[in-house]
């Protein structure tokens, strides 16, 4: 009677020591496949970063002719959307729309050669008036460049954005293309750009010089007008074709 | 170290993924109507973010990806057994990974901190604490 109990006693001992075993082993073949399930799910979050990286346009893009830009616009003063000496005689304007692709040309091809023979020196100074008018987006842009103005980097963010101008009303005018033009720019505090490009004030000079560009009767952009001591008010130019004709207008405005 | 028992890991569980799908359904229907997510403490960053194209994936907002996610772990904390374990536990690291890439956005390509985003994170976090503690310290055990 004894040596039974004692059997049955061992036995069960015996099948609960390869029960015990059993589970542990399941135990670690389930930690096993936990461990691939942490490879997999990294690969899961990887495939959706760059699922949204691609979704919203490219993610790191790089900025084209940043160092171009700066190079262009170095050593001559600025304020709010004024390039040159504050002092200089002549103003010439430009009524400008950052989403049109005219201005794009001119801002390459027109543009420097004024700044050059006329900015630099002293001769006169550039100011940007925005006319917005290719479509809604070119408001919070407007309002963008006039923000980057308030920290003298006005025209750095005007001619990096021409530079790196997307397709006409394509929906590339975002919060992060126009903070990566901010930051290629040079614009000091992002923060308060960032503020400062929604505030009523930057929507309101957008919207007034809009109002102003229609006033003088201005239909397109880029335009031009010439305000000095020999002209006439504000005397618009219209769209010259040549960087001469801007500088012989300055020439007869001083 | 004592392991808390898994029933007290599912309650918390159940709590905090029943608190995230309230958050990510604000977010989902906040951006439903046009608008953005009215940042409690003042200041734009939740339209910024709202704005922005990183919160949308494939045309979706993120946030609804959010509900589909905190729904699953809701699911996997009232289910017993080594597959709600298992289950809980990847969602959870699927979900924390996500996050901490938003909130990389957030801060680096977008400059603007939206609270609602931030809270969604931190309930991630939570979730795949709860959850990797419950896969680790239970599976392959007995129910």
């Amino acid at each position: 009677m004894s040596g039974k109990s004692s059997r049955e006693a061992r036995r069960e001992a015996r099948l609960q020591g390869e029960g015990e075993d059993a589970a542990g082993e399941r135990r670690k073949r389930l930690l096993q496949l936990g461990s691939a399930l942490v490879f997999l799910a990294i690969v899961a979050v990887a495939v959706l970063i760059v699922v949204n990286q691609n979704d919203s346009g490219g993610g790191d893009t790089s900025l084209e002719d940043t160092e171009l830009v700066d190079g262009d616009l170095r050593g001559i003063p600025q304020s709010g959307l004024t390039l040159g000496n504050e002092n200089a005689a002549v103003t010439l304007v430009e009524f400008g729309d950052l989403q049109c692709p005219v201005c794009k040309g001119f801002s390459e091809q027109i543009v420097p050669e004024v700044i050059d023979a006329k900015v630099r020196s002293g001769e006169a100074k550039l100011e940007f008036r925005n006319f917005t008018i290719i479509s809604q987006e070119s408001v919070p842009a407007g309002a963008a460049a006039v923000a980057a103005g308030q920290q003298g980097r006005g025209w750095n963010f005007i001619e990096l954005f021409y530079r790196n101008q997307g397709p006409e009303v394509s929906g590339y005018v975002t919060d992060e293309f126009l903070t990566e033009i901010a930051r290629g720019a040079g614009v000091p505090d992002i923060g308060r750009w960032n503020r400062d490009r929604k505030s009523q004030a930057a929507l309101n000079q957008v919207s007034r010089t809009t109002a102003e560009a229609q006033k003088l009767g201005l239909t397109g952009t880029p335009s031009f007008a010439v305000i000095g001591p020999s002209s006439n008010g504000v005397e618009v130019l219209g769209t010259p074709g040549s960087a001469g004709q801007l500088e012989a207008a300055i020439e007869t405005a001083g | 170290m004592t392991l808390p028992e898994e029933g007290t890991l599912r309650k918390i569980a159940t709590f905090v993924a029943a608190f995230g799908i309230g958050v990510a359904t604000y977010i989902a229907i906040a951006d439903s109507g046009g608008g953005a997510p009215v940042c409690l403490a003042g200041g734009s960053g939740c339209e910024t973010v709202a704005n922005s194209t990183y919160s949308h994936l494939l045309g979706v907002n993120i946030a609804v990806f959010g509900i589909i996610g905190y729904a699953l772990l809701l699911a996997a904390s009232l289910m017993r057994g080594d597959e709600a374990r298992m289950g809980g536990f990847v969602l959870a690291l699927i979900g924390l990974g996500y996050s901490v890439f938003l909130t990389y956005l957030e801060l680096f390509k977008i400059d603007a901190i939206c609270q609602w985003c931030v809270a969604s994170a931190v309930l991630m976090a939570v979730l795949f604490a709860v959850n990797a503690t419950r896969m680790v310290g239970y599976v392959g055990r007995t129910a």
